[in-house]
């Protein structure tokens, strides 16, 4: 098949060729109409300069022989039509052989420098698809975040560069999934990945050869490739091209400091799975043992002996609330390590706003003795379609800011709202409130506002958590505040859907 | 029941826990037996008898899940999970498989007591035919099938009642979604989650003094709903 391809090509470009011609004596021909309808009407001898018309169009479109055969017609026409004797092929006059041997040359002459223009454009655009492509290449290696990534872009860059099948294969540890690869080539990987050898083609047992070589022959760093070079014929030509454009994007990727970027990502992934399966590990071993604190602090206070004595009794208290904000932070600590590693599948449901703030001032109760609730929720809100856990959980985090920042005995409103589009949960406070400066970097992670870091203890991670908590829910997180110490007013947004789309009755027969 | 002191049996594996759990339940006037595993809880539920058991998941040997179904093979027993995985669905699990609530690690001695007592009640009122739960104002009479609120009679339709009985028959224990919707509706719409969500919403607006700040009828996010603690009728507090 493969041998077959040049004779095929040889056959299409004489057929080119073939209408080429045919076009440049179509121009002729109808060139020639126009003489003969100037000598008919307008009585003119001394046109023949009309031929070069489709002699110079030939030249810049078609390419020579069109234009040397529209040259030759184009002499005799103005030959039958504009010389003694007239109507007459004959060529022999001075005048006439002038004629014929200036017509050869702009044929020539046209058709050479159409020809040199065209493969100047080609080469440029050429270049110019080359650079964009490196351009790409160079910015994706920049937004890479994991070595896997680098590798994919790689792949695809030496794919558009020697236009065949291309399979990268990353150092093992790369987090490159193993590619599907006929077995030799496997092999063959194999044996450059111990190092016995850079280079070496095989056959992969379906008639296809492939080049399989490290893709920098200097370092092992880029991994290894295996480029399908197609069936036996046609090898030796593509192989060398292939390896002229690997040396090519070997010397890129050095250039550009891959290396030193696939490094940095293998190092981030390591730390931050070392990160969070620590955070996992120790949590659950904290669990245990505060579960064991907070429930013999709740079973001492209800001991005859301290239950009677109220200094004891509140210093029990203080064993139980200070158990549950550990074990509050525990749980911001899993979840902060669930969210990042996107493992959050909210489990949604038709459930009613109400119930939601609800259970999270429930939950927060013991929390909120010392301040003043004021509730204002609507009893006909429209049902949304969340997971209510999350969202709770989202809600028990601002209400936790508000008991935090703003002081005891002051009042922290809780309303359920609808405007719009949206069932909005807010929590008001008489805190702290929020500065311009901070409401920027308000929700970031680890984020404390400086100026109340100091007085209040806190890990950072609530508003994040919360903000990525009601993300995963279809909404968004709103805070307001007047600012500095005028307190602030945090909102979970959430869309419900239209009337029409609101939960069909439940039958009640 | 035991006539002078309920016999209650602690399963779980970490000492610690066992200690506090003995120390708070005997204080409740409970006797308290211990077991490590779920091997041994299996054998101490025959030999024993206890009127309650208070089951951890996290077991050497079986899975918590499996003590439970093998359990509720033969025993109608209350029982109580102890669970540290805040995962709803793990919990609903549990419920289905018979537990009749679930106390989430750490947990106060109060909550535990609260759920334990309200599950006990239920063993009682099965046993002695009482008709009559009450959930603050609130009074349901099964066997006359009338329901007052402060003494004045409240009509519901026949949906909202049945609803309202099976509550009313786990008062102070948690009901799941996918049980409430089996018994009301059928087991077609064990997902239709909205069907509770309108009934109880229009439940509320009967029964409740504010329907936006429910005393009677509360909902536990992703599980389902619980009938306030009968006697009490005021949240639990440590």
């Amino acid at each position: 098949m493969t041998y077959l391809w040049p004779s095929h090509v040889r056959a299409e470009r004489v057929w080119r060729e073939l209408r080429d011609i045919g076009l440049a004596l179509l121009m002729v021909a109808m060139t020639t109409v126009v003489a003969w309808a100037l000598i008919r009407y307008f009585d003119l001898r001394r046109g023949s300069f009309i031929y070069l018309v489709p002699v110079l169009l030939a030249g810049w479109h078609l390419g020579r022989l069109p234009a040397m055969v529209a040259a030759v017609t184009g002499v005799l026409w103005s030959g039958y039509f504009f010389y003694a004797p007239f109507y007459n092929y004959f060529v022999a006059r001075p005048a006439e052989i002038l004629n014929f041997a200036l017509f050869m040359a702009v044929a020539l002459v046209t058709s050479h420098l159409a020809n040199s223009m065209k493969r100047q454009t080609e080469l440029a655009r050429k270049r110019e698809n080359q650079m964009s492509g490196l351009y790409a290449f160079s910015r994706r290696l920049a937004a890479a975040p994991t070595a896997a990534d680098i590798y994919r872009a790689i792949e695809e860059h030496l794919a558009t560069l020697v236009q065949r099948k291309v399979v990268l294969f990353g150092p093992g540890d790369s987090g490159v999934e193993v590619p599907d690869v006929p077995e030799p080539v496997r092999t063959a990987v194999a044996s450059i990945q111990r190092g016995s050898t850079v280079s070496t083609t095989v056959e992969d047992g379906n008639g296809d050869i492939w080049l399989v070589r490290r893709v920098s022959q200097r370092t092992p760093d880029f991994g290894e490739i295996a480029i399908d070079l197609g069936s036996v014929g046609a090898v030796s030509d593509i192989r060398t091209r292939v390896e002229e454009a690997l040396s090519d994007a070997a010397a890129t990727l050095e250039r550009l400091d891959v290396a030193h970027a696939l490094n940095e990502a293998k190092m981030r992934s390591e730390t931050e799975l070392l990160r969070e399966a620590l955070i996992g590990s120790v949590s659950h071993e904290l669990r245990t043992p505060l579960s064991a604190i907070l429930g013999a602090a709740t079973v001492l206070r209800r001991s005859p002996a301290i239950e009677q004595n109220e200094r004891l009794r509140s210093l029990t208290g203080v064993v139980r609330d200070e158990a549950e904000r550990l074990n509050n932070d525990i749980q911001n600590l899993l979840d902060a390590t669930r969210i990042s590693r996107h493992q959050i599948k909210p489990q949604l449901e038709w459930i009613e706003p109400v119930d939601i703030v609800n259970s999270a001032l429930e939950r927060r109760r013991r929390r909120l003795a010392d301040h003043n609730v004021a509730l204002d929720m609507d009893s006909n809100l429209p049902f949304i379609y969340v997971d209510p856990v999350l969202v709770q959980q989202a809600f028990v985090q601002i209400v936790d800011n508000a008991a935090k920042y703003s002081p005891g005995g002051s009042t922290i409103k809780v309303s359920a709202k609808r405007n719009g589009h949206n069932v909005v949960l807010s929590v008001g406070d008489h805190g702290g409130g929020i500065t311009v400066e901070e409401q920027a970097q308000l929700g970031e992670r680890f984020f404390r506002g400086p100026r109340l870091a100091a007085s209040t203890s806190g890990s950072g991670l609530g508003l994040w958590i919360a903000k990525a908590f009601v993300g995963a829910n279809g909404g968004r997180i709103h805070a307001a505040s007047p600012g500095a110490n005028q307190g602030s007013t945090v909102s979970i947004l959430l869309p419900f859907a239209p009337e029409g789309n609101q939960p069909e009755t439940a039958p009640d027969e | 029941m035991n006539e002078s002191s309920p016999i209650v049996l602690v399963v779980d594996d970490e000492v610690q826990i066992r200690r506090f759990l003995r120390a708070g339940l005997e204080l409740d006037g409970f006797v308290v037996q211990d077991a490590e595993t779920g091997n041994d809880a299996l054998k101490s539920v025959t030999l024993k008898q206890p009127d309650l058991v208070i089951l951890d998941l996290g077991l050497p040997d079986m899975d918590g899940g499996d003590v439970l179904e093998r359990l509720r093979s033969w025993s109608t027993v209350p029982l109580i999970v102890l669970s540290v995985r805040s995962n709803e669905a793990e919990k609903v699990r549990l419920l289905e498989s018979g537990a009749d609530d679930y106390v989430v690690k750490p947990f106060g001695m109060a909550e535990l007591l609260a759920r334990a007592h309200a599950a006990m009640r239920r063993q009682v009122r099965a046993s002695t035919g009482e008709p009559i739960v009450k959930a603050g104002p609130l009074a349901i009479d099964l066997a006359a099938r009338i329901v007052t609120l402060n003494g004045a009679r409240v009509i519901l339709t026949p949906k909202e009642y049945k609803l309202l009985q099976i509550l009313a028959q786990h008062a102070g224990n948690v009901v799941t979604h996918q049980y409430l919707l089996k018994e009301v509706w059928g087991s077609p719409h064990v997902h239709d989650t909205h069907y509770l969500r309108i009934f109880v919403r229009k439940l509320r607006q009967k029964i409740e003094q504010d329907p936006t700040q429910p005393t009677i009828l509360l909902t536990e996010l992703g599980i389902g709903y619980r009938l306030a603690n009968p006697e009490a009728g005021q949240p639990v507090v440590n």
